[in-house]
């Protein structure tokens, strides 16, 4: 209350004058009871002759002269009231005659009285409310409706019925008014009043539970009549329907919870059965290619937790199964054919590759699971490295057939894949090294860059440790070529002919190239070895302090052979022999114990097996290896005939030269008998050999380790050795045991004294 | 102290070994007999213990080999397998199974005060309690490997072994009949160092039913074996057990 503070001054521009304190409670009555009608006017929608003004003014004096309260009470009476007696009382009459109509009807016309009533109200809500923390007009009003009209009994429960039967009808096909739903949603979110809890427990829980049981029946039936494939696009079609609904005519709020209830009932709840379908599921369709089918299902079960990882273990099932039936031993399955063996698990794998990117969009986990599983079966078959370095002898050697420069680049590229699935690396370094010096001395490379291209790739995947020998293999053949210059040139000076052989010698480095656990024997026939002898005195006096030791398992002959026909028998003379009998000439090609072999018939006509034994001295199965070839292969290349004509050998036979022999070709290539791929005695010889070889490296990581580290415990040191020699070998742990073992003994390691278990380095 | 010199028989080979160190010892008083330095009670005399040395070696060598060994073990009344033989011998920390050189002899007994066999019978007792020491058992275990062993071998022979093992552990580990009979049907035909210092401490630590044994426990591979053979064995007696 302000008072002017000066007496006297008659000032009239402003005179405040002061407001009655107390005012006459009749006077406030009135002004009540003109609020009163105003406000049950609009909420018969009257209002058009009201003043705003002067009910505003009325308002704002109730509430200055402290009669906010009655006002507030007064309100609520008159909306209760109305909303009671009228509202309500038409709601229900309407309950089975346009119900959601009415209801809507009403609601809305609430909506607009109560924002008429909250504007007259408007210095009320200001201070009253504010100043004694109580609802505000508009939330009063949507309580009271909430409490009186919507949760009434009948018509709360009329409203849900209503509501779900509408839900379900449109499920079914039927056509709904949307609107009309649409608009009963929006009234349960606003009558939450900041929070969603009507809406909630009205609506959205029971149209919850409702869909689940809904989709819970129809999943059943659904997979009772249909395939996979099928089933899968059902489901689609009903999220993106449930998702369409709740989006455009429930609560947006709404989209994700009913999803998740599709999900559930219709995927998560029978990811198994879908997966596994008999003639329909992942495993038919990986059978039968069904790219598609699979990238449906793929996206599916993405969309709920554990889809992908049940489709990815049927995946993975099946393509374990798939690659255990290439590489095991079996009758139906070619697994000694290395060649179609390697050939096999690539088309596998570009099956898969296939699946991968097209069905499984690339997926890491699933790419993650193929892999293993490859490098699970891949190393089943021991033999698996073998045949690994023989099919890319077979790519990289000459005369492949069928296949552009480019092809053959993407062939080795996926061999390369297959490679690092391999846990026994060194085993396949030992056989390429093998495979590499053969194709390197008989000549049979396809080219240098190919070859030199496919080190390159191993060098990438496995360092240089790897491929340093196999480089030295090559720098030995160039070297090699050098000398034979500078040797040709020496002869020339010293005017020697080396008594009209030409020789070619390749120098070895011992170390680069595949040991021999000792040279083999031979008796050269004498020509040869002094020719050769000449080039032993060239080179060493070249390069003192080394030790030149001739190979004659690896090497080769051209011969001129001379056959001299059949003999004739004295006075006959055969009309019918047309052909020429006369001396034919031929060069033959042979290996260097043929060539051992065939020299001598240059002295004798004929020769017993014995004989031939005692005087070339090559090892019996070599010798026996090398008669067959010589006298029991094709006609074509029969240079020997045998008696008895047998296919055995046996110490007592004699040989002697076919002077029958023809061939169309002047220039004859004597093939030797070969096997693909190692027998198996020579398999077990290889496999010591690598057993031996990995002792050794194990010895030398273990203490390179121990050395850096000093101390280790035992079971640390395991693991780190396992670590350090994992891209060759997965040495056992027993195995490292035993080697530390070893070690302890020859005094490089010590235990502890104090802990057993510790180990330390011996300087 | 009055200097009297005994004029004895024995005193040329006194004086033989007089090259050595004469330390002043006056054997027994009570007695002016030649015999008296075998008493029990005298104070030990070096040369006496050298004295006795050479009833064991032959002419004049300074190594008593397996013949004056045996000799030497009769002559206590002690079998050359007797356990109390290998202790004797970690006393004299000889190199080398069979064999005592006269430093080695002469050392072990100054410290044992033996220059004798009665002295040598007294302290049987002694020696054999010396087993009971955790400690000194565990020196005397390992110094027998080196022992026992070939010398030109890094290793003990498995024959060689088992004696060994069944003299040493026999009686004191419960499972050591298992481990001879593994031993027996095993490919090993030696044991190396590591091993056999490990054999004791398994049997120290490991219980009898195997539950501590850790896979992990950085034990050599023949012990792994072992447990493994064990356990199988266990296996098929509970199941032959309930049959």
């Amino acid at each position: 209350m302000s008072l002017k503070s000066g007496i006297g001054k008659k000032d009239t521009k402003m005179r405040i004058r002061a407001f009655p304190v107390t005012m006459d409670e009749r006077y406030v009555n009135s002004i009540w009871e003109l609020l009163k009608n105003a406000i049950q006017e609009i909420q018969k929608k009257n209002n058009g002759g009201l003043s705003f003004e002067e009910l505003y003014r009325n308002a704002y004096t109730m509430v200055l002269h402290k009669h906010g309260e009655m006002l507030y009470k007064g309100l609520r009476h008159v909306v209760t009231d109305h909303l009671v007696i009228k509202v309500r009382t038409s709601v229900i009459m309407s309950l089975n005659n346009n119900f959601l109509q009415t209801l809507n009807q009403a609601w809305n016309d609430h909506q607009t009285s109560m924002v008429m009533i909250r504007d007259i109200l408007m210095y009320m809500d200001r201070v009253y409310v504010q100043q004694n923390n109580v609802d505000n007009v508009y939330n009063l009003g949507l309580m009271i409706f909430r409490d009186q009209v919507l949760h009434h009994g009948q018509i709360k429960d009329h409203l849900q019925q209503t509501l779900l039967d509408m839900v379900m009808c449109e499920r079914k096909g039927e056509v709904v008014d949307r609107g009309a739903v649409k608009n009963a949603c929006q009234m349960l979110m606003v009558l939450g009043i900041d929070s969603r809890t009507v809406y909630e427990e009205d609506f959205e829980r029971p149209f919850l539970h409702q869909s689940a049981e809904f989709f819970r029946l129809e999943s059943q039936k659904f997979l009772g009549e249909n395939s996979a494939s099928v089933y899968i696009k059902k489901v689609e079609a009903r999220i993106n329907e449930e998702a369409e609904r709740a989006a455009h005519y429930l609560d947006k709020s709404t989209v994700n919870p009913i999803i998740g209830v599709v999900e559930k009932e219709l995927i998560c709840k029978h990811m198994k059965t879908i997966v596994e379908m008999e003639n329909s599921g992942v495993i038919h369709m990986l059978k039968n290619h069904k790219t598609e089918d699979l990238a449906c299902m793929y996206k599916l079960l993405k969309r709920v937790d554990g889809g992908l990882e049940a489709m990815s273990q049927c995946v993975s099932s099946y393509l374990r199964e798939q690659g255990k039936a290439l590489v095991t031993e079996s009758e139906d399955v070619d697994t000694k054919n290395p060649i179609n063996y390697v050939q096999n698990l690539l088309d596998l794998k570009d099956r898969f590759d296939h699946f991968l990117h097209e069905s499984f969009g690339d997926d890491m986990k699933f790419k993650q699971v193929i892999s293993s599983d490859f490098e699970y079966f891949l190393n089943l078959n021991l033999k698996s490295p073998e045949y690994l370095s023989l099919f890319i002898d077979d790519k990289l050697k000459k005369g492949v057939k069928g296949l552009t420069e480019q092809e053959v680049e993407l062939v080795l590229d996926k061999t390369m894949v297959l490679f690092r699935f391999l846990q026994e690396k060194d085993v396949f370094e030992r056989y390429y090294k093998q495979h590499l010096a053969k194709r390197l001395l008989l000549n049979k490379s396809v080219s240098d860059d190919s070859e030199k291209n496919m080190i390159s790739k191993l060098k990438t995947e496995c360092g240089c440790q790897f491929t340093s020998k196999l480089e030295g293999m090559f720098k030995d053949m160039t070297v090699s070529n050098t000398t034979m210059e500078e040797f040709k040139n020496h002869i020339q000076a010293m005017g020697s002919n080396l008594s009209g052989v030409d020789l070619y010698v390749r120098v070895l480095t011992t170390g680069f190239w595949p040991t021999q656990a000792s040279s083999p024997k031979c008796t050269i026939p004498t020509t040869p070895r002094q020719a050769f002898e000449i080039f032993k005195r060239f080179y060493l006096a070249k390069h003192s302090g080394r030790q030149l030791t001739l190979q004659p398992q690896l090497g080769s002959a051209d011969l001129n052979a001379t056959f001299f026909g059949s003999k004739k028998e004295d006075g006959a003379t055969s009309t019918l022999n047309k052909t020429s009998s006369g001396p034919r000439k031929h060069i033959i090609q042979v290996s260097t114990y043929q060539m051992c072999i065939l020299m001598l018939f240059n002295q004798r006509d004929k020769l017993s097996y014995e004989e031939i034994q005692t005087e070339t001295d090559i090892g019996e199965k070599d010798l026996i290896r090398m008669l067959q070839s010589l006298a029991l292969g094709k006609l074509t290349q029969r240079i020997l005939v045998k008696e008895p004509k047998c296919k055995e050998i046996e110490p007592t036979h004699i040989f002697s030269v076919n002077d029958q022999f023809t061939s169309k070709l002047h220039r004859v290539k004597i093939q030797a008998v070969v096997a693909k791929g190692e027998s198996d005695p020579e398999r077990k010889e290889t496999r010591c050999k690598v057993d031996e070889d990995r002792k050794h490296e194990i010895e030398a990581a273990i203490v390179r380790i121990m050395k850096a580290r000093k101390r280790m415990q035992h079971n640390v040191l395991v693991t780190e050795v396992t670590q350090q020699l994992k891209s060759r070998f997965l040495p056992s742990p027993v195995i490292i045991k035993k080697r530390i073992e070893g070690l302890i003994e020859r005094e490089y390691l010590a235990r502890t004294p104090e802990d057993r278990k510790v180990y330390t380095y011996v300087a | 102290m009055p200097r009297r010199r005994r004029v004895s028989a024995n005193d040329d080979s006194t004086r033989a070994c007089s090259k050595r160190a004469r330390t002043t010892v006056v054997s027994s008083r009570k007695s002016s007999k030649l015999a008296s330095h075998h008493s029990p009670l005298s104070a030990f005399s070096s040369k006496q213990c050298i004295t006795w040395f050479h009833e064991y070696t032959n002419a004049d060598e300074d190594v008593i080999g397996p013949e004056g060994m045996e000799k030497f073990c009769e002559d206590i009344g002690v079998e050359p397998e007797n356990i109390v033989m290998l202790v004797l011998a970690w006393k004299l920390d000889a190199k080398q199974m069979g064999f005592f050189t006269l430093p080695e002899w002469l050392k072990g007994f100054s410290e044992i005060l033996c220059d004798s066999v009665e002295k040598v019978q007294g302290k049987l007792e002694y020696l054999r309690s010396i087993l009971n020491d955790p400690v000194q058992f565990k020196s005397i275990y390992r110094y027998a490997f080196d022992f026992a062993r070939d010398k030109d071998q890094r290793s003990m022979d498995i024959d060689t072994a088992k004696a060994m093992l069944t003299l040493l552990l026999g009686r004191q580990w419960v499972l050591y009949s298992c481990f001879h009979q593994f031993l027996e049907q095993s490919k090993y035909r030696v044991i190396n160092k590591d091993q056999w210092c490990n054999i004791l401490e398994f049997s120290r630590t490991i219980l009898p039913d195997l539950s501590n044994y850790d896979v992990d426990g950085a034990w050599p591979v023949i012990l792994d074996e072992f447990v493994d053979w064990l356990k199988t064995r266990q296996q098929l007696h509970i199941e032959v057990a309930q049959m």
